[in-house]
């Protein structure tokens, strides 16, 4: 069978930003036409690649990689310098999902208008339209405007509409870190349902497990050139080891041994790990009465609170806690961005606090592992690995992992004559 | 395949002119009626002046006036706003398989149909206010034909130029400023000094007002002639400006 995507020699350069070209008529009359040249570099460079019709690939690589440049190319928008695209069959696009909506227009408005602009004949949409306000959920709220909408109901109006356009070639940009989790569960099932279908993806995406989950191969970009486009484990493998790379290489040489509260060392490259431009310099666990404990109850609320320290401007930073047994079995892992949360910058010091409503982990010896990264996971800013121990206690010792509210319930049946 | 692309621009274009009709009166009270109020003052004070002030002796004058004044704001406001049809709509030219070719049109079919609006108001003049509707009324659909292919075709280059300058949008206020005032909107090009024509005999806008008014105001046919040669320059504009707007269209991502 043919390929689906054909990606030959692609190249597309840049202007550099902050360049001298002229914006308005004046300046450029001004400078004659010497005005009109200008600093430039590869956004993406010889990139070539074929793509088997009902494969879904992943694109993977730091920001500025040249992802996004690629899955717009490939969607038909803006001129590449070198090389050229093909494809077969209609382009769906989850990408700028908001595209011609507005605060006023409602939602039964807005789902003509996107559904439009996504490519459906208005009949197409007046077909699905009942099937899109399922899926966003919104029955209610479809006739009322836009701008009583919270966040996530927009995103979801945007998301249903952006999946019901049939199409045979799919492009997904970071769209599906948005929404509840339950939302985001149903994206990434309608994903898959695409791709029992026939459907060709191609994803841009940081987080490496929905990567693992959802891919068949995996190209890996870096400074607009493809470092690598192969089997996902394989590539991913390669990528997450090469970001711990870059971690190493911007973890300052000396940073000095911490003494903790709880009397373990925190030594760099032994149990802390990162380029130290955000520190955490202080992490407690603090139980319901916001006092610091070691020790706490299998069932009650928990709050991890780190205070960090920086001298920049961080944006997007990334926050993760995890939680391990002390034979290394991960028995929680929670991040921001995969939750949906956005942090606004992190500047001077400042806390941020992570809270269970209740840990129900079953009776045991814990570490807590916390983290902070730079935005998209491109390298470690911070990560302190098992220094501050948790014990759990519980009435019901088991060699499992959780211990959530139980009750025994017993019916029995008449007894024998 | 071409007939459901076809089918596709033209619900696309219905979406979004629908889209900025109500987007402009949503919350209003009197709504889409507004569209109507700006002509109307403006005839009112056309009126006042030159029928009281600086009487002009032009017979018919409300009648006259007012189909200069509607056929000039749909020119206008369509080229005024077309500076803005590409550069205001940034995550729609981003958005892969979008034809961007229909913003324009977007623009100028709005403003036409504020044009249309107002015809029923129009013809109440025309009747009341010594117009005449009767056969020759019939080319009105063929002159707004001329005018939306005309028009359309400086869209084109107008959209495309301000996505590169961005100082386009003042030039063109300033142009339709000064075009205005050329143009025979309120006065009669016959009273335009002869040294003076051929500035008219240039401008198309002229052209258009003289057979609006042969249709609705003396109730003649308009010169097939000029008629004719006006249809094949609009013809000849619109292929220059979508070429134009074609070519200059793959490099909008980055402009934006």
């Amino acid at each position: 069978m043919d390929p689906a995507i054909v990606v030959t020699q692609l190249g597309k350069r840049f202007r550099r930003r902050g360049g001298n070209r002229p914006s308005t008529l004046k300046e450029a009359i001004l400078r004659g036409m010497r005005g009109m040249r200008d600093e430039t570099f590869w956004g993406l460079r010889d990139v070539s690649f074929s793509i088997e019709p009902g494969r879904t690939v992943g694109i993977v690589g730091p920001n500025g990689a040249g992802k996004s440049t690629l899955l717009r190319l490939v969607g038909g928008v803006g001129r590449p310098d070198t090389g050229w695209v093909q494809t077969r069959g209609r382009i769906g696009a989850l990408l700028d999902l908001g595209a011609g909506q507005h605060p006023e227009l409602t939602g039964r408005e807005s789902i003509f208008i996107s559904g439009v602009i996504s490519g459906m004949l208005r009949s197409e949409v007046e077909q699905r339209f009942d099937e899109i306000v399922d899926f966003a959920e919104l029955d209610d709220f479809i006739d009322s405007p836009l701008r009583t909408y919270s966040t996530g109901m927009q995103m979801r109006l945007a998301f249903a509409v952006a999946v019901h356009i049939d199409p045979q070639i799919l492009l997904v940009d970071e769209v599906l870190a948005v929404g509840d989790i339950a939302f985001q569960r149903k994206c990434l099932d309608r994903i898959a349902q695409f791709k029992t279908q026939g459907c060709t993806i191609l994803l841009v995406s940081h987080d490496p497990g929905q990567m693992r989950g959802l891919c068949d191969e995996v190209i890996w970009l870096r400074h607009g050139e493809v470092v690598a486009h192969g089997p996902t484990d394989l590539v991913m493998d390669d990528y997450v080891s090469a970001m711990d790379t870059v971690t190493r290489q911007r973890t300052p040489e000396h940073v000095p041994i911490v003494v903790l509260a709880n009397g373990q060392e925190l030594r760099i490259r032994d149990n802390r790990f990162g380029s130290q431009e955000v520190e955490i310099s202080q992490v407690r666990l603090l139980n319901q009465y916001n006092r610091p404990v070691t020790t706490l109850r299998s069932g009650v609320p928990l709050t991890v609170e780190l205070t960090y320290r920086t001298t920049q401007t961080i944006v997007d930073p990334l926050v993760s806690v995890s939680m391990t047994k002390p034979d290394g079995a991960l028995c929680l892992d929670i991040n921001n961005v995969s939750t949906g949360v956005v942090f606004p910058p992190l500047t001077g010091e400042g806390i941020i606090q992570l809270t269970f409503e209740r840990l129900d982990l079953a009776s045991g010896e814990y570490f807590v592992d916390v983290g902070v990264y730079a935005q998209e996971w491109a390298y470690t800013y911070d990560y302190h690995w098992h220094v501050y121990p948790l014990i759990i206690e519980g009435v019901a010792q088991s060699k499992g992992m959780l211990v959530p509210p139980f009750n025994w319930h017993v019916e029995r049946g008449s007894e024998p004559e | 395949m071409p007939t459901i692309r076809l089918v596709y621009v033209r619900d696309l274009l219905r979406e979004l002119v629908l889209r900025d009709l109500k987007l402009r009166y949503k919350r209003s009270v009197i709504g889409i009626l507004w569209s109507l109020v700006n002509p109307l003052v403006q005839i009112l004070i056309f009126t006042f002046l030159f029928s009281r002030v600086l009487p002009l002796n032009i017979p018919n004058y409300t009648v006259f006036v007012f189909s200069g004044v509607l056929a000039w704001t749909w020119f206008q406001t369509s080229l005024s706003m077309a500076s803005g049809a590409i550069v205001d709509n940034r995550e729609l030219v981003r958005r892969p398989g979008f034809p961007v070719a229909v913003l324009p049109v977007v623009t100028v079919t709005t403003s036409m149909i504020h044009f249309t609006l107002a015809l029923p108001v129009l013809a109440f003049f025309l009747i009341f206010g010594g117009g005449h509707i009767g056969l020759a009324t019939l080319f009105l659909p063929l002159i707004m034909l001329v005018q939306f292919l005309l028009t359309l075709g400086l869209a084109y280059l107008i959209a495309a130029a301000h996505v590169i300058f961005r100082d386009t949008q003042h030039l063109i206020t300033l142009g339709l400023m000064l075009m205005f005032y050329l143009t025979p909107v309120f006065y009669r090009a016959d009273n335009v000094p002869e040294e003076y024509r051929l500035i008219y005999a240039l401008n198309p806008m002229a052209h258009l007002l003289t057979a609006y008014r042969a249709i609705l105001v003396q109730g003649v046919w308009p010169a097939t002639g000029t008629m004719a040669l006006l249809f094949v320059m609009a013809l000849i504009l619109l292929g220059i400006g979508y070429a134009v707007f074609q070519h200059v269209s793959l490099s909008f991502v980055e402009e934006l």
